[in-house]
């Protein structure tokens, strides 16, 4: 059973249209990687999933009920552009409230246990509009993660995260995914940390689902490249222009080769050309750059 | 792949909900300094009204007449006044609907602007459990602020020296109808903040508007003091006067759980239709 399933979404703001006939199924367990352009339609859908808004078209299931069924709703921990949160309430009392709309029995051992999983135990007392951006953003996950929900919907939840909090957020997700079968859909531009995290994709734009795909199947759709750094890297990217298909000189000064071709057999064509190669090595595309091109390729 | 887990989902009753909806809102409702503030200005009004009637006109010199030498006229007008000559006569415990207003307006506006509602709307997704518990919940701050504008009243009155003549049952009578009317207000409220959700100043600005009754007045003035008024809720509150009985209780009583039903029955079929965040 996928735990979301949405068939031909459609959702209009007045005379815009902010999906269009938008399909995405998230199987259950999976860490869902949801990716896209500011305006993309990526909240909007988020949105449409938690309820909070209506669709003007097309189907949402979760775990195979419609998304509006009450009864799983309890089960649903968001996280929608910023945390729900009093301003003049403690972390504390901020949480208490969620339990209390939970109807979490023993409520302060679950809010314990939830504040500790975000590291944000020490400043349980502290009035949520005193803390961190970064802060602010772990009680909204703590506060998503109340009540042990089935479905986890964050829209950018590594906003202004530090390194740090960025790290203790793929151990919770990777934790909740694996040991106990959260299914986790997640927005966000810091594409390089989602990689790390997601099993699947999904990559919208212009209100549609461009393509979904798994991280085996990314990992197989990224392609491999030579890497390599010369004294005279303007000409040798002529030279190489001239025999390889695609080269690019990228941002961190290395000349890319992207034909499957072994490295030596550069090394020597640019050895008999009078250049000597200083540095040489064969990578992969992660999703960020994989992203680029598709949205690239999609203009 | 990650595991998977056997899903298996409750079915909470509407006991189970609302109860967990009323904690939200009462511990919401205890833990805000709002609620008290108004408490006390409800307390204050009588003294601010009993004090200043007959003060000496700083102009002329001369003491103004006394606008109330009952204490309890500072509760409730003798007789049902739908339409009244002087604003003074306006002055009674109906004020706290109109402060009761905007209490609520800020209690339920600061769910939307502090985006509490996401987590409210995203697990529980039965809106007419919404609208029951804030309905009930404000009800009851109101009641809270009648209560508190009673022994106001009464403070106010020992200390002026004004009279305390009465007759008991129709005092008591007249108490409790304007406390019923408290569902009935406190529905309607409800309904503007849903209305004008996205919008806390007009939410504020309407309450305040419907609060002070004043399309009833306008229609008083031309229909007089018909008891057809009595169907809405100012009627009804005004019905709440010195000579009220059972059958006056019991008009409230009507009057409110009908309007609560009405409003809330359109309350929820607008969070039900409409985008709530």
């Amino acid at each position: 059973m996928n735990a979301v399933e949405i068939r031909n979404l459609s959702k209009n703001f007045g005379a815009k249209q902010a999906l269009k006939g938008l399909n995405m199924t998230v199987p259950q367990g999976a860490i869902y990687g949801f990716i896209g352009e500011n305006g993309s339609g990526k909240s909007t859908t988020e949105k449409i999933i938690c309820g909070l808004i209506h669709e003007s078209g097309g189907s949402v299931k979760l775990f195979g009920r419609p998304h509006t069924d009450g009864d799983l709703r309890a089960k649903v921990g968001v996280l929608i552009e910023s945390p729900g949160c009093y301003p003049n309430y403690s972390v504390w009392n901020n949480m208490k409230l969620q339990a209390a709309n939970l109807g979490i029995k023993n409520a302060d051992a679950e809010i314990v246990k939830t504040l500790k999983m975000v590291r944000m135990e020490g400043a349980a007392g502290n009035k949520y509009k005193n803390c961190s951006l970064g802060m602010k953003q772990r009680v909204g996950i703590a506060m998503a993660l109340l009540g042990n929900p089935t479905l986890l919907v964050l829209d950018e939840p590594i906003n202004g995260l530090d390194a740090d909090g960025m790290r203790i957020m793929r151990e919770v997700l990777v934790d909740l995914a694996q040991n106990h079968g959260v299914t986790v859909v997640v927005s966000s531009h810091v594409l390089s940390e989602l990689e790390k995290v997601a099993t699947h994709y999904g990559i919208v734009r212009g209100g549609k689902m461009l393509c979904e795909m798994t991280a085996e199947e990314l990992e197989a759709s990224c392609r491999t490249y030579t890497a390599l750094q010369t004294r005279e890297m303007s000409r040798t990217k002529m030279l190489l222009g001239c025999k390889y298909s695609r080269v690019e000189e990228d941002e961190a000064g290395y000349i890319r080769v992207y034909d499957m071709v072994p490295a030596e057999e550069i090394v020597t064509y640019l050895y008999e050309h009078g250049i000597l190669v200083s540095e040489i090595k064969t990578d992969k595309i992660g999703l960020e750059e994989y992203y680029i091109d598709l949205m690239k390729e999609g203009r | 792949m990650a595991s998977t887990r056997q899903l298996r989902f409750e079915s909470p009753s509407f006991a189970k909900r609302i109860k967990g909806m009323l904690g939200v809102d009462f511990y919401r409702l205890f833990h805000t300094p709002m609620f008290y503030i108004f408490l006390l200005i409800a307390a204050l009004i009588p003294a601010m009204i009993l004090g200043t009637s007959g003060m000496e006109d700083p102009q002329t010199g001369m003491a103004t007449p006394a606008l109330y030498t009952n204490t309890w006229n500072i509760i409730a007008a003798d007789t049902p006044l739908y339409v009244v000559s002087e604003i003074g006569e306006y002055a009674n415990m109906n004020m706290v609907f109109i402060f009761g207003g905007i209490m609520v307006s800020i209690f339920i506006g600061h769910d939307y602007k502090s985006g509490y509602v996401k987590q409210l709307f995203t697990t529980h997704a039965k809106k007419q459990d919404y609208m029951i518990s804030k309905t009930l919940v404000s009800a009851f701050a109101m009641v809270g602020m009648c209560v508190t504008y009673l022994i106001g009243s009464i403070v106010a009155g020992l200390l002026t020296g004004a009279s305390f003549d009465v007759s008991i049952g129709s005092l008591l009578c007249a108490i409790l109808g304007k406390m019923i009317m408290s569902l009935g207000w406190a529905s309607l409220y409800t309904f503007l903040n849903v209305i004008f959700r996205r919008y806390f100043g007009i939410s504020i600005a309407s309450s305040f508007f419907f609060g002070t009754g004043i399309l009833i007045i306008g229609a008083a003035a031309i229909l007089g003091n018909s008891s057809i008024l009595n169907i809405f809720l100012y009627g009804s509150s005004v019905y709440a006067c010195l000579s009220a009985n059972l059958l006056t209780v019991l008009t409230c009583l009507v009057c409110s759980v009908v309007w609560a039903v009405v409003y809330n029955v359109l309350g929820t079929f607008v969070l039900s239709r409409c985008d709530v965040y």
